[in-house]
């Protein structure tokens, strides 16, 4: 464990506004990219990461491993899924996709348009609609399925970090990204590139 | 390797899944096989769209520090967000709140129980609660402060917890520390900080677990008017309150409750109970809360009124007549029977006579999605009025009834009926208690009455029954008979007569009976009798005293007809018979010269003969009767005038 994290935990366990608010600067953003792609919804994914906070707000006396890292996206994997629940009908959602417009979507939105502008209207249009099978193959998967698959592909988590995270061995991620996977090959479009 | 490699197998060695061992052997097969290597790149392919989706997100450093600033607020209370499909977690808070009442309920009765005992036996306490020596009859009370003390300890010590686990946040910002302890303090207090209670009222419960639990029925009462489908339910309902603002829910889901009639009162403490408001919450169907402002902290006895449908009620009777079928013993009864949804247990059961008037149905009202447009009006739902009735446009009881004791030894015996009269309707009152469960019907006794004095009546009319005689049982709802405390309600009657002398019964008849109000007779029509007979027969028939017009032709004839009636009584009774004769004109005479039967002109164009039978015996008597026709009418209107006949 960072020994900066450490310290900013026992800060923050002392009162201290300042280390929280350094917490939140250093994990916030990669906590969000989490479960905006959790919840396929931007909103929905500021509120959990809220909520997260609020849970390590609450029960950062409580944490006494080494990775703080792992903990926090434990505390976030169990928002979600708490939230998935509650919401059968999630719709994971591009990144850039018009429908979804807050403020700062928009300006990723445009951003991002610059930056396809190289690309010819009708490759754009198949390009979208790709994303769009993208994004309902990973919303079909059950919940730790698409947990696994997140931290792992898109967090870039080891899968140890995966199962330090989800709370099982290394065998049950491994486990869970195979079928993720398996499911993927069969809904996911065929297009050239390489893996990453 | 000989065989191919599956999907699953590319799949695991691509994104590193198996062992190093299996992942070289696939490697080197891989090597060697151009299929297997064609799969591959086409799963590649495949998985590469997922990094469609992978772009980088970015969150402004102002979004970051407002969520640190809002998440790390003081400790607030959770909000859990009441689902009506969460049905597992609302079973969980109600054992909760079941067992939190239990809790309190001991400690609040074991609290009013240590001053009584401290008065009574002041020597048995030291200053600081320790029990002294003082002989075995102290030892039970003694055990009792023991087991309070007991009691006391897990609550105290689960909140000595919380608190020590609030303080751990807040140990080195004393503001922060603060405002946690206020936070808790509400927790606790419900919603009053430092022994106040604020003015503004909550606009929503926080969560469902903030919830006053409704407990179950100390007794409940069912007013059923039968002509409607509309039964106002009262019950009462120990409510345990804590001072400050409470949220009271009330659900009628799968029931036929009326939500719009939904009044809420305290019977005690009122000056310092108050209900503020009902609130119908958005998207929670079939459920209402109350919000209710209390001074006090404890247990207050509540009445809940409403109307609902469901329940409905009908009279029925017996009568057996006796041998010498003089006399009847008759016994009422009243079904009820609930459909309501709601099991009523204990409940005290009136049922009104009477016709009401209703502006809506109780029934479509129940059955609506949000009772939003009808609002409960002020005034309505007094402790021992009628709440709701002027909204429904319904005259309903005016008094409460009088308060019936049940004695558990007479559970079994047979529930009187207490009759009232309201105006136009009446009230009648079954004795105790009844549980009516939904879906199951209850006969209950109305009354029992022996030795009514009854006609037994034969009656023939051709007009009315054809060539059969009906038989007729007669009583008067009067005093003198027995009855007459009250109308009778409307209802089906079965009359039974004694068969033998073992007191075997024969089904004689059945019929429904209107409502018979007091002193009013009512004759049972018990259907045709095959052991009397009546035949009339024409014996002669003439025409006379002919007129003519001034052309000729025939203006009025006088028809003379001579009947022979024949009745036959093969019972071993004597029997009464009235024998109704109609002629078609209102001009007619009879010549009847029988002394020892009665002969009355019944109407304008019946006439009705009355007989006595002696039993097994037959009596012919014959009558004739002139008819008047066209101007022989004015012919015996001058008889008439002159006196000369009736």
């Amino acid at each position: 464990m960072d020994n900066t994290d450490r310290n900013l935990i026992d800060a923050h366990c002392q009162g201290s506004k300042t280390a929280f608010a350094e917490l939140v600067r250093r994990y916030g953003e990669g906590l969000f990219g989490y479960l905006i792609r959790m919840s396929g919804n931007r909103d929905q994914a500021e509120d959990l990461v809220q909520e997260t906070f609020k849970r390590v707000h609450e029960k950062a006396h409580t944490f006494r491993g080494t990775q703080l890292k792992s903990w926090l996206f434990t505390i976030a994997t169990r928002v979600a899924i708490d939230s998935l629940r509650k919401r059968k009908h999630l719709r994971l959602v591009s990144l850039n996709q018009q429908a979804d417009c807050s403020d700062e979507a928009c300006e990723q939105l445009e951003t991002l348009a610059v930056a396809d502008n190289s690309c010819e209207p009708s490759q754009e249009v198949v390009l979208n609609e790709q994303k769009e099978q993208v994004r309902q193959a990973i919303e079909s998967l059950p919940a730790r399925q698409r947990a696994t698959l997140v931290l792992a592909y898109y967090q870039e988590l080891s899968y140890r970090e995966v199962a330090e995270v989800l709370g099982c061995s290394v065998g049950t991620v491994k486990a869970q990204m195979s079928r993720a996977l398996r499911t993927l090959a069969q809904k996911l479009p065929d297009i050239a590139g390489d893996i990453k | 390797m000989n065989r191919h490699l599956t999907e699953k197998e590319l799949i695991e060695y691509q994104f590193e899944l198996v062992s190093d061992s299996r992942a070289k052997k696939a490697a080197e097969h891989l090597k060697e096989c151009s299929l297997c290597r064609e799969h591959l790149q086409q799963l590649n392919r495949k998985f590469a769209s997922l990094d469609l989706l992978s772009e980088k997100i970015t969150v402004s450093n102002e979004w970051l520090a407002k969520v640190a600033e809002q998440t790390s607020q003081p400790v607030q209370r959770r909000i859990i967000p009441f689902r009506k499909s969460a049905w597992l977690s609302a079973a969980a808070a109600v054992l909760v709140m079941g067992a939190l009442f239990l809790l309190v309920d001991n400690l609040s009765k074991r609290e009013a129980k240590k001053p009584e005992f401290a008065k009574e036996h002041p020597s048995l306490l030291a200053p600081n609660g320790a029990r002294r020596d003082t002989g075995q009859e102290s030892r039970p009370v003694a055990g009792d402060i023991k087991l309070e003390e007991k009691a006391k300890v897990p609550a105290a010590d689960a909140l000595g917890k919380i608190a020590a686990e609030t303080e751990a946040f807040v140990f080195a910002l004393p503001q922060e520390k603060a405002r946690v302890a206020k936070g808790l303090k509400m927790i606790e207090g419900g919603g009053v900080v430092e022994g106040e209670i604020p003015e503004q009222p909550p606009f929503a419960p926080a969560s469902a677990i903030e919830l006053v639990t409704l407990p179950r029925r100390e007794n409940v009462q069912l007013t059923i008017y039968n002509s409607a489908d509309l039964t106002l339910v009262r019950e009462r309902r120990n409510l345990t309150l804590k001072k400050g603002w409470n949220w009271l829910q009330f659900m009628w889901a799968n029931t036929l409750i009326d939500p719009t009639s939904l009044v809420l009162e305290p019977l005690e403490q009122k000056d310092k109970v108050r209900i503020e408001q009902l609130v119908f919450p958005a998207r929670l169907r079939e459920l209402g809360r109350w919000l209710i402002r209390s001074e006090i902290s404890g247990q207050v006895p509540f009445e809940i009124t409403y109307f609902t449908s469901g329940l409905a009620w009908r009279a029925f009777y017996m009568g057996t007549l006796a041998k010498d079928e003089k006399t009847m013993r008759l016994e009422g009864y009243v079904r009820v029977d609930n459909n309501s949804g709601d099991d009523y247990e204990n409940a005290q059961t009136r049922v009104i006579v009477g016709q009401v008037h209703l502006l809506d149905q109780i029934a479509e009202l129940a059955r609506r999605q949000y009772p939003y447009d009808r609002p409960i009006l002020e005034g309505l739902g007094e402790p021992g009025g009628t709440p709701g009735g002027d909204v429904l446009g319904v005259l309903a009881p005016t008094e409460a009834p009088a308060a019936v004791v049940l004695d558990e030894a007479l559970e079994l015996a047979p529930k009187e009926i207490k009759k009232e009269g309201l105006s136009e309707y009446f009230l009648y009152t079954i004795e105790g208690t009844e549980t009516i469960p939904d879906k199951w019907g209850k006969r209950l006794l109305s009354f029992e009455t022996d030795d009514i004095p009854v006609k037994s009546l034969y009656k023939y009319d051709e007009e009315r029954w054809g060539t059969e005689t009906i038989r007729f049982v007669a009583f008067t709802n009067d005093e003198k008979r027995n009855l007459g405390q009250t109308p009778i309600p409307d209802g089906d009657v079965k009359i039974y007569s004694q068969a033998d002398d073992l007191g075997y019964l024969s089904y004689v008849g059945g019929t429904g009976i209107k409502y018979i109000p007091v002193n009013e007779e009512v004759e049972l029509n018990l259907g045709s009798a095959r052991l009397v007979t009546v035949e009339p027969k024409l014996m002669d028939f003439k025409t006379e005293n002919y007129l003519f017009d001034s052309k000729g032709n025939i203006s009025g004839w006088d028809e003379v007809q001579t009947w022979q009636i024949e009745v036959t009584n093969t019972r071993i009774l004597p029997i009464e018979i009235e024998i109704t004769r109609g002629f078609g004109t209102a001009y007619w005479q009879m010549k009847f010269d029988e002394k020892d039967i009665s002969y009355e002109k019944y109407d304008v164009t019946h006439a009705r003969f009355k007989l006595h039978l002696e039993p097994r015996s037959k009596r012919t008597y014959e009558y004739t009767v002139r008819t008047y026709q066209g101007e022989r009418e004015q012919a015996l209107t001058e008889l008439m005038r002159k006196g000369v006949t009736k």
